[in-house]
């Protein structure tokens, strides 16, 4: 196209031209290929007497491509040079003249034609003779132009200069978070922030910015900087390739990151992977990834290196979800259509998050398309969904609402008559607003609300439920410092009821409250230091139970157990220094207060004894807002990483964490009728460290990532509970719980291709996480006082995810997952109690359950890729547990009709197809 | 339901599964003491049961611990002992005791010493009722009690359930070994029997988080629709059919527990009872109040409270059970033979006394499995007796499977 339009301008030319000329003029022939300026000029020189004279700093980025047969050397240059900024002049003497932006007159005749050069502004482009004028492909356009950022100069003048912006999505002006902006020449890179605002300080000078970003396509920006200056990257959308397996936004991130243990994953990534009934689960998926294992099957709950489930921080858009599970753990309570990606940090912590062991996992939503109206629906076997999204103000306010309901009932009544009165229901639903008030000043507000209801054969109803609002703020006080003050509140709550007999009928009521209150600053001192630092508060209002009567005749006692209130707050300065091209250090403190306060009754136990109740020495009654007890201490995150070469990279990190609140669960997983306690005088607060050393490689362009990283970690305080303990509705829980140490540790191995019709990541990881109770107050000791393994600890653990895309519409996924059987206590011998065999259990344990595998398999089917038709539709047809393995969840021995039995319950224990449909529009 | 434990997961139920599991077998050496039963302080008997662990591979599970010395001892030092009755079992008659003093048990072994610790006298108040809620699919029995000085809280209850059973023939001969003759119909019927049995699960209960220490129709125990248990009214006999007859009974007896004691059994029920759903606890180690006193770590399991007991009974009688609920016979698979007492064979030319090769046990040696004689076969023109019916045992002999005399409760 390009190449026709300059040979038939040269025609013209030639027939304008040539005949006058012919005579004395020698013709040449040319056929340049984005020639540089260099080879244009020696390749003319070799073909004629002419001499050519340039700067070649202002011709870097000219390519020429033209071909011409048998023209004199003017045409050649007219042709090559029309309608551009570039100029010639050719003298009497075949000296020839080329200019950026203004002609050289090579006499002082008048009538010169002279190129108008009014569009000579800092953003105009100058190699706009490779522009192609066809809009519809703005990205060829933007990728060769040159933005000259900053005032522009004659001489670039030595030194550094910022250059900050935003990563949109074009179609729909929505952040791209997580791109990855990377400088070849220098080395170096920047990821785009949650609002797809980046800054970097490079040389002054000619740049090309490589940008990468999830689910969209590659592109680059050519640029001068001259100064200090702001550039809008907008990126196109991946539209026409299937869902395209890729782990990370950045693709030398692997080797690059300063960070260790850090995954982010695309919403379109998530949905590949095959699940049960179907539903895409936000959760699900990161169970594939090393160091992730699961609490078991049909549950949300996940390990992370040797965490228990509660040390793991789960975040909706910044708000804490306690609850993160639809239905008792099958479905995720997240919204797929709403959210755009996730992150999971299971050894860099930044500094920003704390409160909890493990791991955080942030999950983002997206941000409403500030274009157009759009939406999606889709249907499943068991929920529905639909979510729609647009903007309020054009360009500058939108929102995104997303709904998701079930209508599981009717699998109930499918049920034998004496569950016929069971009913399931439950739905989320997600609001999020985002309005830009100008260049300096964003607003977000997010909002969140799951519920669930189950009610069992008419007789007990449970229902639990997540709340959440926030408004986040952020400021941009120059282009190296900008802020996000944000503010929220959360809860979770649950209830169970009953009238099933009258006498005993009750309410039974838990509800944690927090209110947040966070200022994260960013300041981009300069291209070495990235200097993060704020202040986070949390104030927690839980309300640990409260069991009422129900109905008239109930005779039950209100029980409530004192309200806990206590205030969670840390201060932190982090760091991201780049001491050489080759070698990266990220440092930083939080220094966390946490404040229990009343009012509360707190008791006293004598010391150097076990607390039981034989043991309180007295109480004490501390009124409202007095602070009670206060730990502090600091939490260390450290990791560097030294690149061996532009492929390789060793990292090492050390981290140390806390956490104030405590999930009480002695159940396999998690329940919805756990309760949540906080560190009082009595339950001293979690702490735990990690050291973590990684090797990190990318072969063949970046498309094959590798990694292995070990851990080890320790953990201390942890709570485990003695034998028989009751956890709700305690009084007096210190007694029923004991303090454990814990040590886990492990190698993570990890292959990943990210492009190509196959691609997918196969993930090994060998851990091990043992406990010990060796606390001799305690009164109890687990195992003698040894160690022994946690529940979770599984040694071996393999995954394989794999997309393989026949064409652009049809896609099929395999995801297989191998496991180590958890370890279980088993019963060693036998005797008759009560009229029954019965059992007597081994030490805590010291067994396993069966080893874990299942395959899952689904085929994608997209709707044609039409750009332009009112909706786009896609199928997924699959199986999950294809071989239909009775994967054991657990086992165990009961009595039934006086004889002891052993059985093994299993969940999806044959192949589940499913089928779901998706519409967007 | 106040239990996370109890919380049984409906969806799970369809797609989950439970299938039998042999674990790789254990074979420890466990041999540990397993001591069951009550220190009665009233006026009843105390019964104390001592038994040993076995491996889980083991085919039987009883072990009695025989030839231990048991004793139980006051906090004053006064001693009781109990006396051996075998199969584990020592007795002692009413003890009576002092209420306001604390109890132990102590028993010597070959080898060890163990004790209990001390436990305080706990008595069971009266129960208030036990009643029967006829449902679709059987009958389920409540218990209800108060203490009127709320002092109590803890309870548990076992039962006795008893039954009666028919045969499926009604036999009115028996073999003497020698020759078939009339049965004494008076004492040796074995057509209606009484059969028992005991509470098999852990039942307890507390009213700790109630205003008032009342415990309203907790559940003891469900008999299925399809059980023999509820099908007395399926005699042969009308008398015994009669309607207002009673087909079933069940004694619920009461324990009062301390709050150790409770969390005992409640821990135990956990371990043993309660696994299985989802959200189930890890099974724990079961810590009783019984010690070695030779080796302090060794584990001895059981629980002694001490205290009276308190009991109740009720009938169910055939007029109360519904119509087509458990229909006998029992034993679907009998059947009845013709057994003569000159019988030719095919071909034979001397006839065979079938009687003796099937009834008589002192004659005949062709057939080992004995019959039992129903009926007469009576020829009306020789008006003589040529042979009788007979059928298997369990067929007609209820007393394999109960008891032929009528307990003395029993209305």
């Amino acid at each position: 196209m390009r190449k026709t339009y300059l040979i038939s301008l040269c025609f013209l030319f030639f027939l304008q031209t040539a005949l006058a000329q012919q005579k004395n003029i020698k013709l040449i022939s040319c056929n340049f290929q984005q020639a540089t300026i260099a080879q244009f000029a020696a390749d003319l020189e070799s073909k004629s007497s002419a001499h050519f004279y340039y700067d070649p700093t202002q011709f870097d980025s000219l390519r020429v491509t033209l071909q011409i047969t048998e023209q004199p050397l003017e045409s050649i240059l007219y042709a090559a040079f029309k309608n551009t900024n570039y100029h010639y002049a050719i003298t009497s003497s075949q000296q020839v003249f080329i200019t950026k932006g203004r002609q050289i007159k090579t006499d002082l005749a008048p009538g010169f034609i002279t190129i108008a050069t009014a569009s000579n502004t800092q953003t105009s482009a100058v190699a706009d003779y490779t522009d192609d004028k066809d809009k519809n492909v703005p990205d060829a356009t933007t990728e060769n132009k040159l933005y000259e950022i900053g005032t522009r100069t004659n001489t670039i003048k030595p030194g550094n200069a910022t250059l900050s912006g935003y990563v949109r999505d074009i179609k729909s002006g929505e952040a791209v978070v997580g791109a990855s902006i990377y400088v070849a020449n220098t080395k170096t890179g920047v990821a785009t922030d949650q609002f797809g605002y980046f800054t970097i300080t490079l040389p002054r000078g000619r740049h090309t910015l490589n940008v990468r970003g999830l689910g969209m396509r590659d592109t680059r920006r050519q640029t001068v900087l001259y100064n200090d200056g702001k550039l809008i990257i907008e990126m196109q959308e991946q539209v026409n390739s299937l869902k395209e397996v890729k782990i990370s936004a950045d693709k030398v991130a692997n080797v690059r990151s300063v960070e260790l243990g850090v995954t982010r994953l695309d919403i379109k990534n998530i949905k590949q992977i095959p699940t049960a009934f179907g539903e895409t689960d936000v959760l699900k998926v990161i169970l594939t990834l090393p160091g992730v294992t699961s609490v078991g099957e049909a549950t949300t709950g996940f390990n992370v290196r040797g965490g228990s489930a509660d040390e793991n921080l789960i975040l909706l858009n910044g708000a804490t979800i306690y609850n993160p599970a639809h239905f008792f753990g099958f479905f995720a309570a997240f919204n797929p259509d709403i959210v755009k990606d996730i992150e999971l940090y299971k050894s860099s912590i930044p500094e920003k998050f704390g409160g909890r062991l493990s791991s955080v996992l942030e999950v983002t939503n997206r941000e409403g398309n500030k274009k157009i109206f759009t939406g999606s629906a889709g249907i499943g076997l068991l929920t529905s969904r639909i979510n729609v999204e647009g903007p309020i103000i054009k360009d500058k306010t939108s929102f995104i609402f997303g709904a998701r309901t079930t209508y599981s009932n009717w699998l109930l009544n499918l049920l034998p008559d004496a569950y016929k009165h069971s009913s399931a229901s439950f739905y989320d639903v997600n609001l999020d607003i985002s309005h830009q008030i100008n260049d300096k000043n964003n607003i977000y507000l997010s909002s969140y609300i799951s519920n669930d209801k189950f009610k069992l054969n008419s007789d007990t109803t449970y229902s639990y439920s997540n709340k959440s609002v926030s408004l986040k703020w952020k400021h941009n006080y120059s282009t190296k410092l900008f802020s996000l003050i944000s503010g929220g509140f959360d809860r979770y709550q649950y209830d169970i009821n009953s009238t099933a007999n009258p006498v005993n009928g009750y309410d039974l009521a838990f509800n944690i409250n927090q209110s947040n209150f966070k200022a994260d600053f960013t300041y981009y001192l300069n291209n070495k230091h990235t200097i993060d630092f704020g202040l986070n508060s949390i104030l927690y209002n839980i309300n640990p139970g409260t069991f009422e009567p129900l109905g008239a005749q109930s005779l039950v006692l209100p029980q409530v157990v004192a309200p806990e209130q206590a205030l969670e707050s840390a201060l932190y300065l982090g760091d991201k220094y780049d001491v050489s091209t080759n070698f990266s250090i990220s440092a930083g403190v939080r220094f966390n207060i946490y404040n229990y306060l009343g009012p509360q009754t707190v008791d006293n136990y004598a010391p150097n004894l076990p607390r039981e109740p034989g043991n309180v020495l007295d109480s004490t009654a501390f009124s409202k807002g007095h602070i009670i007890n206060t730990y502090a201490a600091p939490d260390i995150r450290l990791s560097a990483r030294y690149l061996l070469n532009d492929n390789l990279s060793v990292k090492a990190g050390y981290n140390t964490l806390h956490q104030y609140i405590h999930l009480l669960s002695n159940s396999t997983s998690i329940s919805p009728t756990d309760v949540y306690k906080l560190s009082d005088p009595n339950i001293k607060p979690e702490s735990g460290d990690q050291v973590s050393l990684g090797l990190f490689q990318n072969a063949k362009q970046n498309t094959i990532e590798m990694s292995v990283e070990v851990y080890y970690k320790r953990l201390r305080n942890y709570l485990d509970y003695k034998s028989g303990a009751v956890l709700l509705l305690n009084q007096h829980i210190e007694q029923d719980v004991i303090n454990t140490k814990g040590k886990a540790y492990g190698a993570e191995f990890l292959l990943k291709k990210t492009a190509g019709k196959l691609n997918g990541w196969i993930s090994y990881t060998y851990s091990r996480t043992f406990l010990k109770q060796d606390d001799p107050n305690a009164g109890e000791l687990i195992n003698e006082g040894n160690w022994y393994p946690a529940n979770y600890d599984k040694p071996h653990s393999f995954n394989f995810t794999g997309n393989y895309r026949f064409t652009h519409r049809y896609s099929v996924s395999l995801d297989v997952a191998y496991s180590t059987g958890r370890p279980i206590t088993l019963p060693i011998a036998k005797y008759e109690y009560a009229g029954s065999e019965r059992v007597f259990y081994s030490d805590r344990n010291a067994y396993r359950i069966p080893d874990y595998f299942r395959s899952d398999f689904s085929i994608n089917i997209e709707g044609n890729h039409r750009v332009h038709q009112k909706t786009h539709n896609s199928w997924t047809v699959g199986v999950y547990n294809l071989t239909g393995r009775q994967n054991a969840y657990s086992t165990f021995f009961t009595e039934q009709s006086g004889v002891i039995s052993g059985y093994k319950l299993s969940i999806f224990a044959s192949p589940i197809p499913f089928i779901n449909y998706n519409i967007r529009f | 339901m106040r239990n996370p434990e109890k919380l049984i997961l409906i969806a799970m139920i369809i797609i989950s599964c439970k299938k039998p599991y042999d674990p790789p077998v254990v074979n420890s050496n466990s041999n540990y003491l397993v001591v069951e039963g009550q220190i009665n302080t009233g006026s009843d008997s105390t019964v104390i049961k001592l038994s040993r662990t076995v491996n889980i591979s083991n085919k039987f599970t009883l072990n009695p611990e025989l030839d231990a010395v048991v004793t139980v001892e006051s906090d004053q030092n006064a001693s009781f002992q109990l006396t051996g009755t075998g199969g584990g079992y020592y007795v002692s008659a009413g003890l009576n005791l002092d209420n306001t003093r604390k109890y132990r048990l102590r028993i010597k072994t070959a080898n060890e010493i163990y004790h209990s610790d001390f436990v305080a006298v706990a008595n069971s108040p009266a129960i208030d009722t036990v009643s029967s809620t006829f449902e679709n699919d059987g009958v389920r029995f409540y218990v209800s009690t108060h203490d009127p000085n709320n002092n109590t809280h803890y309870y548990r209850w076992d039962y006795r359930e008893t039954w009666i059973i028919h045969s499926n023939y009604y036999s009115f001969y028996k073999s003497n070994g020698d020759s078939v003759i009339d049965r004494n119909l008076m004492n040796d019927e074995v057509y209606q029997c009484w059969r028992s049995d005991t509470a098999s699960g852990i039942n307890i209960a507390s009213s700790s988080h109630l205003h008032k220490d009342v415990i309203s129709n907790n559940p003891v125990t469900f008999v299925s629709s399809a059980s023999e248990k509820l099908s007395a009214k399926y005699s042969i006999v009308a008398a015994q059919s009669a309607p207002t007859n009673s087909a079933y009974s069940i004694l619920v007896r009461q324990y009062a527990l301390t709050a150790d004691a409770y969390t005992f059994w409640a821990n135990l029920k956990k371990n043993t009872e309660l696994l299985g759903s989802i959200f189930d606890a890890q099974p724990s180690q079961l810590k009783g109040n019984i010690h070695s006193e030779t080796s302090p770590p060794e584990p001895v399991i059981g629980y002694i409270s001490a205290g009276t007991v308190t009991s109740k009974r009720i009938f169910i009688k055939n007029q109360d059970v519904p119509a087509g609920w458990a229909s006998p016979p029992a034993f679907s698979n009998c059947k009845l033979d013709t057994l003569f007492l000159s019988w030719y064979a095919p071909g034979a030319t001397v006839p065979l006394n079938q009687e003796n090769e099937y009834f008589n046990y002192n004659k005949g040696n062709l057939y080992k499995n004995r019959l039992i004689p129903v009926v007469a076969i009576w020829n009306q023109q020789l008006g003589t007796i040529i042979g009788h019916t007979g059928s298997t045992p369990e067929c007609v002999d209820c007393t394999l499977r109960g008891t032929n005399k009528q307990p003395d409760f029993w209305r």
